[in-house]
């Protein structure tokens, strides 16, 4: 297993370096670069400003060298310096990823709850009412746009009744501490969440259900029920550890996007996350941003998708890595 | 309901204070678009020019009317008053300028703002190792003279003499005593002075400010708070503390301001549509605000490719001017809120004219159009589009894609025009590609449509010159993007720039005008008008409609 994990490791590494090339790259092809686009708007660049700023910024060089030389700095520990923003990566990005993750990881425990909960239930008894509620629900929370429901949620709850504020991500100016800063952070989250929740929610009410119903039908079960077992033992023991597998699957590939943000939800709820920030930074070429979200992505994809390979093998003996 | 609200209340989640109403202790501006670190010799970004004048003040200023004023000094030298002399004749004429900063005028430390502050920033700004985006007007000025025995006073001395030699100071000052060590320690480096600057390290740090208002907190991408500044020279500003909160979706903006979490929407706020919108919505639901619009020197138009075949003719160009009612459009998209343009400078500008013996008019008259381009051999076919020598008279309209206000007026171009028989086909690209390759490179077919900005007496060297002309060679600087070139309008706008009688200038900028709106390298749609939302009870606040940004005189604003 040891042996494994090594591997993968250094998988994960070699496709990090690959990756960010490739990332790096297709930025720089994209028409018109930072100074360009100043250029283009203020009136008064002279040709002079142009080849002064392009030099600056290491833009009169090409794009390999330019990567050679971000690379340097990041494995010395140097994330650069936002073009847009004027203030190193690290100061920028931190407090961000930090907003996404709490944001992303409350919904995803929020989703993964109420998903698996009403999807195995549902899988139970299909045909049920119950079943036919939860599959309306469930393909209403998918077939929503978060960005409408994120509206909606605004008219209801922060105008037609203010009991949540329309937008940000602290109260600003209030200075709180300790558990009152947590409590006035959470009340910003409460609309953002619902908006995330409903379609993460519907979707593992999708597999739970399913999968819940495929493990259900096995020949195991149906011995483990002649046998007399109780009905708690045979559902929760018995089908819900083979309906995990799937489960899983999904659940790795969501916690891989916990540091990528939702940027429709973050940028109507202006929620001081990644998101919005990941797409401001490509739009205006700030490279130094856009590759250090890149590369956290990247790592988030691939790390959870080793996770889920790990946790295959511990809820399905059947599963071994040599 | 009730009983969800009770518990949320009790848990202490609810907000239902959030809709305490704007004062004179706080008030809440919301902006749309993001600001960066508020270091004024780097910053470039108009939500950073919006925050920092509030924080700090120029030497000279432009008010509502788009006149200048001084700020931070005593009085604006001109020749007239004997603060400024020409010396020299010719090519070598220099002039040389003495300035006063105001006695009262501090920084939030209680230090004194001197020369040797704006000679700093000057020297700052031509370093090689700090970004600044344009630098000429660092570069014009030569050498600076401090008086020793007064440090509040010096002299300025500039390469060639420029009449508007006066306006050049309008760049903010940065405080000698606190960033000369980081620059010494870190200007030899790439970006090194920005990137240790105390407007990064330090940015609540009171002596980086000698406006009404200082910097108490920055959050970048989330807002700035600022609090009044004891030593600021003008008249204390009314309100005692200022929000500014970052709110990128401009479709929230009003939710934000009906549920309290703002008090006020900036002029970088609401989308005209929506601004238009929300009036009717502020006069039926008699809600407690003031929507204001001023017309500004944002200039909407349609730059002409004067290499594509079908434009050289002169006769189509001007077709497709009379063949478009201006007023009609404003009227039908923008509820007449927006004035029609007949050419480049806007009527708040001294160059405005609409005298019809210095400019070209272009009343529209379908008339006209349509006898214009028979004359030129585009005849009428059934299709309803005119044809010549097989070819189909069809031009390509490109601009910037999601823009709403665009778009509408791209379908109401494509409706008129097709009333003389011209095709108009659309073709929208991002704004990241239409402005950095598309317009810069002049790659656009036949029309694109954007606006271009100016402020009062500005010369349009930069558009109309033919050395603007964006090309390989020049690195595609220049906004010449039609390749208008005219040997007869380069002169004047040489000879603009070294005429020092205000009349004089006067007559060339019109000069200009009649070979533009003679020419029609472009096609002038119309000047966009500035919007903001303020509180009903809110006074003292104005509209500025050009570049300055109107928190200029935010000390001014008060509650009832």
């Amino acid at each position: 297993m040891s042996a494994y994990i090594i591997r993968r490791v250094i998988q994960v590494i070699i496709m990090m370096f690959v990756l960010s090339f490739i990332c790096y790259y297709m930025l720089s092809l994209m028409p018109g670069d930072p100074v360009d686009i100043l250029a283009s708007s203020n009136p008064k660049i002279t040709t002079g400003d142009i080849e002064r700023l392009k030099a600056l910024y290491g833009l009169d060089k090409p794009a390999y060298v330019r990567y050679g030389n971000w690379l340097n700095s990041f494995i010395h520990g140097d994330f650069g310096y936002s073009r847009t923003y004027r203030i190193p990566v690290m100061e920028l990005i931190g407090p961000r990823l930090f907003n996404t993750f709490i944001l992303s990881l409350s919904s995803l425990l929020l989703s993964l709850v109420l998903g698996v909960a009403i999807g195995v239930y549902a899988g139970l008894k299909p045909g049920g009412k119950f079943d036919y509620l939860a599959n309306l629900c469930a393909y209403a929370g998918i077939s929503t746009p978060a960005f409408w429901l994120a509206i909606v949620l605004i008219i209801l709850f922060s105008v037609a009744v203010p009991i949540f504020p329309a937008g940000g991500t602290i109260t600003v100016g209030t200075n709180l501490q300790g558990f009152a800063a947590w409590l006035d952070r959470g009340k910003y989250l409460v609309l953002p969440i619902l908006s995330l929740t409903a379609l993460q929610a519907g979707v593992f009410v999708r597999f739970a259900r399913s999968s819940m119903m495929e493990a259900m039908g096995y020949d195991f079960i149906r011995t483990a029920r002649a046998k007399g077992l109780n009905r708690r033992v045979v559902v929760w023991k018995h089908a819900f550890r083979n309906a995990l597998i799937p489960l899983l699957t999904i659940v790795a590939l969501s916690m891989s996007n916990l540091f990528s943000g939702a940027v429709l939800t973050e940028t109507v709820f202006a929620y001081q996350g990644v998101g919005s920030l990941i797409y401001k930074a490509i739009i205006e070429s700030d490279f130094n941003v856009a590759m250090v979200s890149f590369l956290v992505s990247i790592f988030m994809v691939l790390i959870m998708n080793l996770i889920a390979d790990l946790l295959y093998a511990a809820a399905d003996p059947r599963i071994t890595y040599d | 309901m009730k009983i969800i609200m009770l518990l949320l209340m009790i848990l202490g989640v609810a907000s239902p204070k959030s809709l305490t109403a704007a004062s004179n202790n706080e008030l809440k501006i919301g902006i749309t678009q993001e600001f960066e670190n508020l270091n004024p010799i780097v910053a470039q970004m108009a939500a950073s020019t919006y925050i920092r004048r509030a924080v700090g003040r120029n030497l000279v200023d432009m008010d509502e009317n788009g006149k200048y004023y001084p700020a931070l000094i005593v009085k604006i030298p001109t020749l007239e008053n004997g603060l400024a002399r020409l010396s020299g004749e010719g090519k070598n004429r220099k002039i040389v300028a003495e300035w006063q900063i105001k006695d009262n005028a501090k920084w939030g430390d209680g230090k004194p703002v001197t020369g040797y502050d704006v000679e700093f920033t000057w020297t700052v700004a031509l370093s090689k190792f700090v970004s600044v985006g344009e630098r000429d007007t660092y570069h014009q000025i030569e050498k600076f003279e401090i008086d020793k025995a007064n440090p509040k006073k010096f002299k300025t001395y500039y390469r060639e003499a420029h009449w508007d030699f006066n306006q050049l100071l309008t760049f903010p000052v940065v405080p000698k005593h606190l960033e000369e060590n980081i620059f010494k320690k870190f200007g030899n480096v790439n970006e090194g002075y920005a990137k240790n600057s105390l407007h990064v390290k330090d940015p609540t740090n009171p002596g980086l400010y000698n406006g009404p208002y200082k910097v108490t907190e920055v959050k970048l991408g989330s807002h700035v708070i600022i609090e009044r500044n004891k030593y600021f020279y003008g008249e204390p500003a009314k309100i005692k503390k200022i929000i500014f909160k970052v709110i990128p979706n401009s479709g929230t903006l009003e939710a934000n301001l009906r549920s309290g979490n703002i008090d006020m929407i900036s002029t970088l706020g609401l989308p005209f549509d929506q601004a238009l919108v929300f009036a009717k919505k502020v006069e039926k639901e008699k809600l407690p605000y003031k929507v204001k619009f001023k017309p500004g020197l944002l200039y909407e138009h349609i730059d002409l490719q004067l290499k594509n075949p079908i434009l050289q003719d002169l006769n189509v160009r001007k077709a497709l001017v009379y063949g478009l009612n201006r007023t009609e459009l404003t009227k039908a998209l923008f509820e007449g809120k927006q004035a029609p343009a007949i050419h480049n400078v806007a009527p708040m500008d001294v160059w405005y004219t609409d005298n019809p013996k210095d400019i070209t008019l272009y009343p529209h008259s379908r008339r006209q159009a349509k006898k214009l381009l028979d004359s030129s051999g585009w005849k009428m076919a059934k299709d309803g589009y005119r044809w010549k020598n097989g070819k189909k008279l069809s031009l390509q309209i490109m601009t910037t894609a999601g823009n709403k206000a665009r778009e509408l007026v791209e379908t109401y171009l494509q409706a008129e025009w097709k009333k003389i028989g011209v095709e108009i086909l659309i073709k929208n690209e991002p704004g990241r590609v239409f402005f950095g390759e598309t317009v810069r490179k002049g790659k656009y077919p036949a029309l694109a449509m954007y606006a271009w900005i100016s402020s009062p007496e500005s010369t349009p060297r930069s558009t109309f010159h033919s050395k603007s002309i964006p090309t390989k060679e020049n690195g595609y600087s220049g906004q010449n993007s039609m390749g208008w070139s005219n040997p007869k309008v380069d002169a004047a706008i040489d000879a603009i720039d070294v005429e020092f009688d205000a009349q004089k200038r006067i007559k060339l900028a019109h000069r200009i005008l009649g070979y533009y709106t003679d020419e029609v390298p472009v096609i002038p749609l119309f000047y966009r008008s500035d919007v903001a939302v303020i509180p009903n009870k809110m006074s003292g606040h104005k509209m500025n409609g050009h570049q300055a940004p109107n928190t200029n005189h935010v000390e001014y604003w008060t509650f009832k």
